[in-house]
């Protein structure tokens, strides 16, 4: 009896340990609250007041082509539309918390816009932008037809079903806005909350962080960007797939310029570089460099920036139109996705790795 | 020594740790089931994902859809029934199918503990843990307070095989020599109170877990058997057990090993127990005590302890299978399973398959969240069988989409115990023209 009950209480004071879930701070000998801080305060942040702002200035022109429906107008806002497209591209891999329960990213940028889903709704005039099957019928793709895609536009918002037409692009916008405040305000609201989540848990902040950019890079910027484009995932290329489709038709720049910009997204995030300035802050790229990871005599950190670098500068060999590229020398595309491939494994093996991120969620005996 | 055998197998002691065996069995499989399904794992694991990974010679064991929940349903009765040791002999069965099924179902969540569950059930069906202290003493009005010494011995051999094994595995210069996965493992539990942030990070701390592990697992067998040692290495056990508990997500094993661990104790201790549990349920206990139950002597049956014998030697012998296979045996995983590897690595891999369509001369691409949860993308990246089947599913999905003259290639990247990435999968080779076989996996490109 009395052994009995010692092996119980005993189990039962070594069981109580388990629990730990008070909010101290806590770490590896790293600190992760100060990675977290310069995250959020340095990019995250400034990143989304930089992109309302844009998004802002969107409106306010497109409530001015409403208000005057020309030529001139529609320029203005082909301009801010890629303003606030560039913009976007520093915050597409923080789809976290609230940007991932309203499903942000894919309201923002699901591509190729479908056409024939936007005709629809503008002439039907009701649609729930919060249907999935919508996803592809607002955001920035879905801008980029309505002012760039639409033959003789001009016309169309002056014709007869212009008001509706015009109607649509307040909507988009509007949507835009206001799903983007409601994102930004939660990064402001609980920033506090945000970078005191330091334990090591599948919901923590800093392996939701890793684990999004992680799925960013390999889907948002790999596959989406250069990857499906150039058939990487059918076989045989998709030209009409690339990002900023009916801008890059006039401009022929477009896709490019929005890949690098991507990239420059990238870099920061992963050097822990401000967004607003090139300071450097703490970051992953330190925090590797804490846990003394290691890759054939040089440190993960570089080897991963150098691939990345390496990639970034076989985008920048591409034809500027990659529309072109794709149609003339496609072989060129599918070099520079191996290249930007290359870092995947050191980002999703690697990396993973030394963090030792814990994204299980069921049970494990280690085999 | 024959004679011996002999007296061996007809020397006879009381029944009682077998009825606490018996309780504590079927009461911690009702709890894990019980738990398995709360937590949505079923759905997650046996009806999402539209592709199984099947065993190699169980490819015949079929997923039943939302049928699935008859047999967890059938599971967790006879766990009960287990329990309370009403109908035993078709309760015991039962659960070993039952289970055995289940598990058969998916190798992704293959885990050392639930195939302990599956052999342990299967001994369990030869042994009479009804023989006191159950239901079934009151339908047939008949028990057996002593049973052959072999029944409860047999338990207790099949713990000592899983403690060695494990223990053996656990020499390994990854292990002992470099601390590792533990170095890689303790220090990402800094969010632990107290230790995290202290021992966890501590080098010694990694060496003396390894350490400490292997030796005990390796003693702890022994240390239970002898008397003088016995309560202190259950405290050892409890310790353990529970301390991985709070390190690791390893679900209801520590418990299983902790309560399966009470055999070693005495029938004078056994008997206690029993007491407390009349007590608890004394009213209907009182009643039953009028009842006159006919004690009767319990004889071994010769059948059974061959079919045990053999058993036994299939259990010692499966286990040491990798040794016919060259390399190491955490990087190509051949004869890993079945053989109380536990805890040993930290292997992540990233493996994406590319399909090259002869007949337009052109290659793609495979998306795995096509056709994988997130789970099994995981578990098939750093397994090579795992690698085969699914390209071999891969190649049967685009044939019949009308890609007649395929060829399916594995570019897989894999990292064990904090070594740098390696390619691990010859890159070259067309694995649909690979077929799965005991053979030596020589498209596993070696460790460096």
């Amino acid at each position: 009896m009395k052994k009995i009950f010692t092996v119980l209480s005993i189990s039962i004071i070594i069981t109580g340990c388990g629990g730990g879930d008070n909010n101290d701070i806590y770490s590896d000998g790293f600190d992760r609250n100060a990675l977290l801080i310069n995250i959020t305060d340095n990019i995250i942040i400034p990143a989304y007041n930089n992109f309302s702002s844009k998004t802002t200035e969107l409106e306010n022109t497109i409530d001015q082509f409403i208000a005057e429906t020309n030529q001139n107008n529609l320029d203005l806002v082909q301009t801010k539309w890629l303003d606030a497209y560039m913009a976007w591209q520093h915050i597409e891999m923080f789809d976290i918390n609230m940007a991932e329960e309203i499903n942000f990213r894919k309201k923002m940028n699901s591509y190729p816009a479908n056409g024939s889903r936007i005709e629809l709704n503008v002439l039907s005039e009701s649609y729930d932008f919060n249907d999935p099957n919508h996803y592809a019928a607002q955001g920035f793709p879905s801008l980029d037809y309505m002012i760039n895609g639409l033959q003789n536009g001009i016309t169309i918002y002056n014709g007869a079903d212009g008001g509706k037409y015009l109607a649509y692009l307040k909507a988009l916008i509007s949507t835009i806005n206001f799903n983007t405040n409601e994102v930004k305000n939660e990064w402001i609201s609980n920033r506090d909350n945000f970078i005191s989540s330091t334990e090591n848990t599948a919901t923590s902040s800093l392996n939701k962080l890793t684990n999004d950019f992680i799925f960013y890079y390999e889907k948002g910027f790999r596959a989406n960007k250069i990857g499906i484009p150039a058939g990487v995932f059918s076989g045989s290329k998709l030209p009409q797939n690339i990002e900023a489709y009916y801008h890059n038709l006039s401009n022929n720049n477009t896709s490019k310029n929005l890949a690098l910009e991507a990239f420059t997204a990238i870099n920061k995030f992963f050097s822990g570089v401000h967004f607003n300035n090139s300071t450097e802050g703490s970051s992953l790229k330190e925090y590797l460099n804490y846990l003394n990871a290691t890759d054939d005599g040089d440190t993960l950190s570089n080897v991963i920036i150098a691939t990345i670098n390496t990639a970034e500068a076989a985008i920048n060999d591409l034809d500027d139109d990659l529309m072109n590229q794709i149609n003339t020398d496609n072989y060129q595309l599918l070099v520079t996705y191996d290249k930007i491939q290359a870092a995947v494994p050191l980002l999703k093996v690697d990396m993973i790795g030394h963090l030792s991120i814990d994204i299980d969620y069921i049970d494990a005996d280690g085999d | 020594m024959i004679l011996s055998v002999k007296k061996y197998i007809n020397a006879y002691t009381d029944s009682s740790p077998l009825v606490i065996f018996r309780i504590g069995f079927g009461l911690m499989m009702l709890f894990s089931i019980v738990r398995f399904w709360s937590k949505g794992w079923i759905e997650k694991i046996y009806i999402e994902p539209s592709f199984h990974f099947t065993y190699y010679g169980f490819e015949w064991v079929k997923p039943l859809g939302d049928k699935i929940y008859i047999l967890f349903i059938l599971c967790a009765i006879s766990s009960a029934l287990i329990a309370i040791g009403l109908k035993y002999k078709l309760a015991i069965i039962t659960f070993f199918l039952s289970f055995t099924y289940i598990e058969l179902l998916e190798k992704t969540i293959y885990l050392n503990h639930y195939y302990f569950i599956c052999v342990l059930s299967f001994l369990l069906i030869f042994l009479p843990l009804n023989s006191s202290f159950s239901i079934d003493n009151l339908i047939n009005n008949k028990k057996s307070n002593s049973v052959p010494r072999w029944t409860i011995d047999s338990i207790k051999l099949m713990l000592g095989i899983v403690y060695i094994y494990a223990g053996l595995a656990k020499i390994n210069s990854d292990w002992l020599l470099q601390a590792l996965p533990l170095k890689i493992w303790l220090p990402s539990k800094y969010d632990l109170p107290i230790i995290g942030e202290t021992l966890m990070q501590e080098n010694w701390v990694h060496f003396a877990m390894s350490w400490g592990g292997m030796l005990y697992d390796l003693l702890i067998p022994f240390l239970l058997l002898y008397k003088r040692t016995r309560t202190f290495a259950f405290l050892l056990v409890v310790f353990f057990h529970v301390f991985t508990r709070v390190l690791f997500p390893i679900g209801v094993f520590p418990y299983i090993m902790i309560i399966s661990a009470l055999i070693f104790f005495d029938a004078k201790f056994h008997k206690k127990i029993i007491n407390i549990l009349k007590k608890i349920i004394n009213p209907i206990s009182k009643r039953l005590s009028q009842i006159n139950i006919q004690n009767v002597k319990f004889y071994s049956n010769k059948k059974i302890i061959w079919v045990l014998a053999i058993f036994f030697i299939l259990q010692l012998t499966i286990p040491l299978r990798h040794l016919s296979y060259n390399g190491n045996i955490m990087w190509h995983e051949q004869g890993y399973r079945f053989s109380w590897r536990v805890m040993l690595m930290e292997k992540i891999g990233y493996t994406t398959f590319k399909i090259l369509d002869n007949d337009k001369n052109q290659f793609f691409y495979v998306q795995n969240e096509e056709f994988l949860t997130s789970y099994q993308e995981k578990q098939m990246s750093f397994q090579p069988d795992f690698i085969l089947e699914y390209a071999h599913f891969l190649g049967k999905h685009f044939k019949s989409k009308g890609f007649e003259n395929i060829e399916v290639f594995a570019e897989s990247y894999v990292s064990l115990n904090g070594r740098r990435s390696q390619m691990y999968i010859d890159p070259e080779i067309n694995l649909l023209n690979i077929k799965d076989s005991f053979k030596n996996k020589y498209w596993i490109l070696p460790l460096k």
